[in-house]
């Protein structure tokens, strides 16, 4: 080719070229490049391009709601709530809707691997959304893989042994369960980071004080007339989001009724608190004293003699310790007291603080100013769940700090970690990673190659929920007993196999008390025999005459439940009588910032891997893909901070970078920071996003110990950095405009 | 250069060899258009002719057709409820990749020879409901062995035949000439 | 060009699918906003793209801000979404007939094999609840296995927006026609409002004042249409509720 043959020439030449090449390939039908691979043996109620529909259960937190999965040609392509399960009435929350992300996520532990603790289970690329992060290979087949399981059982003493888990399906918890009491193991000790921030142990334990008896207790919402929430953030990720909702759905009908009131105490104002007719942003630690000196305005408006519970505390102080003003505090008082159906919340991070049980107390003593235990729109016990003797609670953060010092003392000499990310979720200063060394073998059952799994000397990898069986007990947000069934979807897309299965086969192998304590063929056997007392029960959604057509209408209906309202009237009959702590909570730090984490709603515990969940906004902000300080606009304003700088937060147990969010709701005094990203594996979505807020916690507990995770004061430092964040309210950060220079 | 290209092309030998280029040109272009209209390998060669002319409903290995979007393909277990009880599955060459297919318990790749093309959303139900014929669309199979397509199924095909269907209707000729009623 | 005069406000329904969607009880949680994307095989972009305002849903939940703290209240959360307006402003301005009318359904089409993005429509639509496809997202394997095969995948260069999930209306309708039967209300509704846990969205016929829709609408009684002074004939009601 000579230097004289242009450009344009060759632009002609290579359109004719173009052309021909078009005309040869470009008329054939598209078949040419298809194939279509049948079905081998298709199931009966098949049909090619029809979809099939199975009834499952969400396993993307411990609530059990009952989904209806739709099936096309083998694959799993959505997910729907369950209409008939008395949870959620066919409803889902984003986390539900995005389960499909975690089936078909791209990164997920493909078979079981004996790993070398801190190798990497994939590979890192640079760009999460271009570039290939390869998964880790199984390297040993599941005999092998069950045959470690069994001489790690054999091997050790039962003392020695330990199961932690999660939010694992609690049919395996029953087998761990049965194994423990009949082999002497140490029982399973369960933990999720939901529990830990919605102060799970706290709300127990003062229903246990007050009423005598433990339970998680079940507010009303759709049946009351006026709310008051101290910190309960139940529109969120608060015990039971999806059946929460459908209370606040049900409080502002209103056609049936007057339109209920729903007012929210909180420092930084949450999608609950946005959506409430009033926001009272309360001065951190203060909760008891405004709960009980509402009590007592209302008792004093309703006259009589003032109940030895109420009589300690002085409205006008607990206004000005509170920061709200005692008109107010009398007209919140008012509203309480005249209402037909008034009802007292506790929850979240008015509990997460030095004086959480304090608050608790107060909050559910002030139900009896309304009276309405154990009515419509009142305080109630959760339903127990069909095959359940007593709620059992998830463990508190003390008792994990606990269990992370007998793993650090070489008290434990083999753990077993399911469905949980304690190194990710529990607070640094726990030091649960390093505790780890304290362990010979850590097994790990993770789906996902997530913080803990990367701990780890064996992975060996359990179904998604949706390729699962099991059953998951609805502890709280339905009035009637639910048990939610799981059953798979589709086929297990890599070479996992079900923990259940894994743990029968290894104890067959380990012989001894261990194969006589679960004498099954396989899970689905284990699964009957837990099912099968149901058979006998009465008052059933449905009855069979056999197991094997009662567990056919178990997957059809997807669970079992009955039809009657079995929520447990507490007994108050002493609650007056008691005397109740006013005080103020204290705060641990230096800091002149009072620091609220929260959990973040569409994220959570275990969103962060799921891209749509990451892509979502967040309710309040409107970011995606990142975490953020919120700091009000006047504050900012004072220390020179607008949105996208980065701030160093420095608390008494460590410190965080991360950008700015100019939040008008929230206290000048307090920062909150959502909690839900900044892993370090995980998958390639999740890996170095945003930061974890659970390094700046302290370890400080409330009386019933759960973690004072708001109970924490914080330093802001200027970095003079800049971090776009990416928000659907605005573009204003990623494209430069008026960064620095507002107004 | 080029200059000088084109001086040459405009003498008689220039003229022949753009004759031969062009010709050359055209007759790949004739062949690769015949090539790529023919039906496609399949993995056996299936005769639809033998088959129909048992007076096997097209229904009964495409039952999809009745209830969904998609016909199908018969699955491999369809295919042997049938053929394992016949002799000649045993010798027959023709159905050497079915028997084999069958024990080794691999699926059989077909290539679908009846496409629309992309962004269409086709349904057979409708279609059946609306009382029209599996030849309709795909002609005669009786008379076909290996399957292939009577015609290009383009744009102009579908809505010649949905004017046609709705006629005089107005209504059905608003819902059946609607860019939404395939296009989403 | 409408003369004011020439304005039609929708006081009687004209179209045949709408929606009531109550901001009284939407919470802003987003199940809608994620069962849209897993429903229509929406992308996720990432988080530059995102960023710059690229994210492709066809659903979003707006709050604004009142007041200063401590007297600040978050506005009652909107979902917004395409209105599937009776006059659309969208469909005029498009030179490739992509964004047509369905005189069958009454909704605004989005014709993929015809638009060729020249993003005039978006800057039309008031309500800007249409989004470009900038690029050709990618969504690895075995991500891709969630694909809706009702819905179309669409690629670059590509506007798409709410559709009422008129596959969802198609599926309906030829069901009903099979059974030889007509579509009964509730049958089906939109993967926005199946999953709306506090049941604030409602979807059904406008144009059969039976349907529960349509008993909603005249229950409220206060409903809003956004922006329905541009005569652009929404097909979406509001209820603000408070």
């Amino acid at each position: 080719m000579s230097n004289n043959f242009s450009r344009r020439d060759f632009l002609k030449l290579a359109g004719v070229g173009a052309a021909t090449s078009a005309i040869l390939t470009g008329c054939g039908p598209a078949s040419r490049y298809v194939k279509r691979e049948p079905y081998m043996l298709m199931p009966e109620y098949n049909y090619n391009g029809q979809s099939t529909y199975y009834a499952t259960t969400c396993r993307e937190c411990a609530a059990g709601c009952g989904l209806v999965v739709r099936t096309s040609q083998g694959r799993a392509i959505k997910a729907e709530g369950n209409a008939n399960n008395p949870l959620n009435l066919g409803k889902t929350c984003a986390r539900g809707q995005a389960t499909l992300h975690g089936l078909y996520n791209p990164n997920r532990v493909r078979g079981p691997i004996k790993h070398k603790r801190g190798d990497r289970l994939y590979e890192t690329a640079a760009d999460p959304f271009e570039d290939e992060f390869k998964d880790a290979d199984s390297n040993m087949n599941w005999d092998d893989a069950t045959q470690t399981v069994a001489d790690a059982l054999k091997k050790y003493k039962p003392s020695e042994i330990a199961f932690l888990m999660g939010t694992t399906s609690d049919h395996l918890f029953d087998l761990v369960a049965d194994l423990s009491t009949q082999t002497g193991i140490t029982p399973p000790v369960r933990f999720g980071a939901l529990s830990m921030f919605e102060s799970r142990a706290t709300l127990a334990k003062a229903a246990e004080n007050l009423f005598g008896e433990s339970g998680l207790p079940f507010f009303d919402v759709g049946g009351a007339q006026v709310v008051f929430s101290f910190g309960a953030n139940f529109l969120e990720t608060w015990l039971s989001p999806v059946s929460y909702t459908r209370g606040f759905a049900g409080l502002r009908e209103a056609q049936k009724k007057q339109r209920g009131k729903l007012i929210q105490f909180e420092s930084r104002m949450s999608s609950t608190a946005g959506k409430a007719d009033e926001w009272i942003p309360i001065r951190p630690g203060t909760e008891a004293l405004v709960a009980l000196a509402i009590g007592r305005l209302a008792l004093e408006m309703r006259g009589g003699p003032l109940p030895r519970a109420f009589s300690d505390i002085d409205p006008e102080d607990a206004a000005s310790k509170s920061g709200i003003k005692i008109e107010t505090l009398q007209k919140l008082a008012e509203m309480f007291a005249n209402s037909t159906g008034a009802l007292a919340i506790p929850g979240g991070a008015a509990l997460g603080q030095s004086n959480g049980l304090a608050v608790a107390e107060a909050v559910l003593t002030l139900n009896a100013v309304a009276d309405n235990f154990g009515k419509p729109g009142g305080v109630f016990f959760s339903a127990l769940a069909p095959n359940q003797a007593m709620y059992q609670r998830p463990a508190s953060v003390k008792e994990m700090q606990d269990f992370t010092k007998k793993l650090a003392d070489g008290k434990i000499k083999v753990l077993f970690v399911h469905g949980v990310n304690p190194v990710f979720e529990l607070p640094a200063v726990l030091e649960f990673k390093k505790a780890l060394d304290g362990v010979e073998q850590v097994i790990s059952f993770a789906t996902f190659p997530d913080e803990t799994a990367l701990e780890a000397d064996f992975v060996f990898p359990d179904h998604h929920g949706l390729e699962s069986w099991g059953y998951q007990r609805v502890v709280t947000g339905s009035a009637q007993p639910v048990l939610s069934g799981s059953q798979p979807v589709v086929s297990p897309f890599y070479d996992t196999r079900a923990t259940a299965d894994v743990l029968i086969a290894a104890a067959q192998l380990a012989g001894g008390k261990f194969a006589s304590a679960l004498p099954f063929k396989d899970e689905v056997e284990f699964l009957q025999s837990k099912v099968a007392p149901l058979m006998s029960e009465a008052d059933g959604f449905f009855s069979a005459p056999d197991i094997n057509t009662f567990m056919a209408y178990f997957q059809q209906y997807g669970g079992w439940w009955k039809t009657t309202d079995a929520r447990l009237v507490p007994t108050t009959a002493d609650i007056f009588n008691r005397s109740l702590k006013a005080t103020e909570a204290e705060f641990a730090g230096e800091g002149e910032f009072f620091f609220v984490p929260f959990v973040s709603p569409t994220i959570a515990e275990a969103g962060a891997n799921k891209p749509w969940l990451q892509e979502l906004p967040d309710p309040t902000t409107t970011v995606m893909w990142n975490t953020w300080v919120e700091i009000n606009p006047v504050t900012a304003e004072e220390l020179g901070l607008v949105d996208d700088d980065v701030v160093k937060i420095v608390s008494e147990a460590g410190e965080l970078e991360l950008p700015v969010y100019r939040y008008p709701a929230i206290r000048p005094d307090t920062i909150a920071i959502p909690f839900g990203q900044g892993h370090t594996a995980y998958g390639r979505y999740a890996e170095g996003r945003g930061v974890n807020p659970t390094d700046l916690l302290g370890g400080h507990f409330n009386e019933a110990g759960d973690l004072a995770f708001a109970g924490m004061k914080v330093k802001i430092e200027k970095t003079g950095k800049k971090q776009p964040l990416s928000r659907l309210e605005s573009m204003m950060g990623v494209y430069g405009v008026g960064l620095g220079e507002e107004k | 250069m080029i200059k000088r290209l084109f001086d040459w092309l405009k003498q008689p030998l220039g003229l022949i060899a753009v004759g031969i280029a062009l010709l050359t040109l055209f007759s790949l272009a004739a062949y690769g258009i015949n090539y790529t209209q023919q039906a496609p390998a399949q993995p056996v060669q299936f005769p639809h002719t033998t088959h129909v002319g048992f007076g096997i409903q097209c229904l009964y290995c495409h039952p999809g057709a009745a209830k969904g979007p998609a016909a199908g393909i018969p699955t491999e277990a369809k295919c042997w409820g049938c053929h394992n009880q016949i002799a000649k599955t045993e010798t027959s060459l023709l159905l050497a990749p079915l028997k084999q297919s069958v024990e080794s318990r691999t699926p059989l790749e077909w290539v679908p020879v009846a496409q629309v093309p992309d962004f269409v959303q086709f349904n057979h139900r409708a279609h059946i409901a609306a009382g029209q014929n599996c030849e309709n669309c795909h002609g005669d199979m009786s008379k076909l062995t290996v399957a292939e397509n009577p015609q290009v199924f383009n744009m102009g095909f579908c809505l010649a035949c949905h004017k046609k269907v709705a006629g005089e209707n107005h209504e059905l000729l608003v819902k059946l000439t609607d860019c939404g009623t395939c296009h989403y | 060009m409408i003369r004011p005069e020439e304005i039609k406000m929708s006081t009687e329904e004209t179209g045949k699918w709408g929606m009531v969607i109550d901001q009284d009880i939407c919470t802003g949680c987003q199940a809608c906003v994620a069962a849209c994307a897993m429903e229509n095989n929406i992308t996720f972009v990432g988080e530059k793209d995102s960023g710059y305002g690229r994210s492709m849903h066809w659903i979003r939940i707006e709050r604004f801000w009142e007041g200063e703290y401590p007297e600040v209240k978050m506005t009652p959360n909107q979902p917004m979404l395409c209105q599937q307006c009776g006059s659309a402003t969208c469909e005029p301005v498009c030179p490739a007939f992509a964004t047509v009318h369905s005189q069958a359904e009454q909704l605004n089409l989005q014709v993929y094999n015809r638009c060729v993005g020249t993003r005039y429509c978006a800057n039309n639509c008031p309500y800007q609840v249409r989004s470009f496809n900038w690029r050709d997202y990618k969504r690895p394997e075995p991500l891709s296995n969630q694909f809706n095969p009702d819905v179309t995948v669409r690629r670059r260069g590509v506007m798409e927006k709410c559709t009422f999930c008129i596959q969802r209306i198609h599926k309906a309708q030829d069901t009903a026609k099979s059974e030889g039967r007509e579509v009964v209300d509730g049958e089906f509704t939109t993967a926005c409002a199946q999953a709306c846990p506090a049941s604030a969205i409602t979807f059904g016929r406008v144009d059969d004042p039976e349907s529960l829709v349509s008993q909603l609408a005249r229950a409220h009684g206060h409903g809003v249409k956004h922006l329905e002074e541009l005569g652009t004939l929404p097909n979406v009601t509001y209820f603000k509720g408070g």
